[in-house]
């Protein structure tokens, strides 16, 4: 299926700490706003494609709402960042084999206000490891990358500047997006001095929580051509699964399920890690962005510290997860949109790298001029 | 009280509650199994029977939680995480009982904390 699908509009609402209004009218404003920017309206949608982990608007509810009375192809995957780019992967799919000619994906959330994956106030997700997990007081996000983040430190003798380099250049990366949540710059001695959270990870580790929704409309490469933006073809899309922290398939705590899928992703797309221009990482916790260097072949086992200091290639230079706001993922499909209309040739886009739901999403996305 | 108990994990619990520490094992290939499940992702048997494992094992990460997600226990504490000596990788986490901070590749051995509401969970010292 290699470019034969196109990500052609993107659809934003404003990210903020309560919207105020539904996740159903989050995915009608942001899908809407995507049809606009692709010089689409919503009755040339034939398609819906979303995630959720019981937090969101169920798919066909979007789909009745935007007035399709027969969708072609509706997606409805259960899963968190993990999933995020599967909407995108699937979307292609159903364009590339003919099921449906124009799919959009999104994903919507009042995570701040709402639905927190911290879990307050509403019961865990339904995944059966939590039964060994939740009596011990470990539930949450921060507690599980922090098992990895103690891992990935002491295996490499890293410090936690290797961590907040992350931090401090996501957040300056931020301060010139007016869209970010957070935009004021922070030094890594700010970095050093914040609040813990879960050692070793601080306050500035965490990615935020956000309400708000990010859409993408996807159609045929051939039908892309016709519309205003530059098209960003689906090269590469994959999936990938099986290591979680207590899955007994785990050789060790620093390596993730990316590390398997990746070598998939590049073969897809005919590109490798040297090609890519942008990348977006999923960081919704600043050890993920080094892991996945290394476990998407950027450098070696350990490498990726040394790597961050001295790559000149942009590194979720929306803010990401950090600092522009926590849209499961589809924020950084939009960025590497946004950053191939720009100029940029390749980019990668990733889910959560699998490390404790059990699966991963990726895509590699390249401009069509 | 611990949520989501299934049918393939209740045994292990009741187990558990009993100050026995058992996990499934493959009875065609020999491997341990965690979390509890019908069947071996290995060979594909679904021949298995409830063994007891020594409680030995090493750290394989440890964290310490400063902020309070969940009612009843309160922060900061540590959890540890320990890959049984029997095959490294079934990781189990638990309360940290040891008398310092835990350390990675620190050997450990399971104790029993009992809840109060009979049932017991792990923890590591
Ligand atoms: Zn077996």
């Amino acid at each position: 299926m290699r470019d034969r699908a196109a990500i052609v509009g993107v659809g934003y609402t404003p990210f903020t700490k309560d919207s105020g209004v539904s996740t159903l009218a989050l995915a009608l404003q942001a899908i809407s706003a995507a049809c606009a920017d692709a010089g689409l309206t919503v009755a040339d949608l034939d398609g819906v494609s979303t995630h959720r982990v019981g937090d969101s608007v169920q798919a066909a509810v979007v789909a009745q709402a935007l007035g399709m009375h027969d969708p072609r192809f509706v997606s409805d995957q259960f899963g968190g960042g993990s999933m995020s780019h599967t909407t995108v992967a699937q979307a292609a799919m159903a364009v590339a084999t003919g099921v449906a000619e124009t799919v959009v994906c999104w994903r919507a959330i009042n995570s701040r206000s709402e639905f927190r994956m911290g879990g307050t106030g509403r019961p865990p997700p339904d995944v059966v490891e939590f039964q060994y997990q939740v009596p011990y007081g470990y539930a949450t996000p921060p507690q599980q990358f922090a098992v990895m983040a103690r891992a990935y430190l002491e295996r490499f003798g890293l410090g936690r500047e290797a961590l907040g380099q992350v931090a401090v250049r996501q957040r300056q990366s931020a301060s010139t997006n007016e869209r970010a949540v957070m935009r004021t710059p922070f030094t890594m001695d700010d970095y050093l001095g914040a609040r813990w959270i879960v050692e070793p990870l601080c306050l500035l580790d965490c990615c935020l929580e956000t309400d708000g929704a990010v859409a993408l409309v996807v159609t045929s490469a051939e039908r892309a051509r016709d519309l205003p933006h530059v098209p960003a073809l689906v090269s590469g899309a994959v999936w990938g699964g099986g290591h979680t922290l207590f899955s007994n398939h785990r050789g060790d705590l620093t390596t993730t399920a990316a590390a398997d899928s990746s070598r998939r992703l590049w073969s897809m797309a005919g590109v490798g890690p040297d090609d890519v221009d942008v990348a977006c990482l999923y960081d919704a916790f600043t050890p993920l962005v080094l892991v996945q260097l290394e476990d998407y072949g950027f450098c070696g086992k350990g490498e990726a510290a040394g790597f961050y200091a001295d790559t000149s290639m942009p590194i979720n230079p929306h803010g990401g997860h950090l600092s522009e706001g926590y849209v499961h993922g589809l924020n950084h499909v939009a960025a590497a949109v946004g950053a191939l209309r720009a100029g940029a040739e390749v980019a990668l886009s990733t889910g959560q790298p699998g490390y404790v739901a059990g699966s991963t999403s990726a895509v590699v996305l390249k401009a069509d001029r | 009280m611990i949520p989501g108990i299934d049918r393939d994990s209740r045994p292990w619990w009741e187990a558990l509650s009993r100050h026995e520490l058992v996990h499934q094992r493959c009875d065609d290939c020999g491997r341990w199994r965690w979390p509890p499940r019908a069947m071996c992702g290995e060979c594909g048997s679904f021949a298995w029977s409830w063994q007891p494992v020594t409680g030995d094992g090493v750290v394989v990460s440890h964290i310490r939680t400063h902020h309070s997600f969940l009612p009843g226990i309160e922060a900061p504490y540590s959890t540890v995480f320990v890959a049984l000596a029997e095959q490294d990788d079934v990781v189990l986490p638990g309360f940290w009982r040891g008398d310092s901070e835990p350390a990675i590749g620190q050997a450990v051995r399971a104790v029993f904390v009992d809840q109060e509401g009979g049932e017991s969970l792990l923890g590591w010292r």
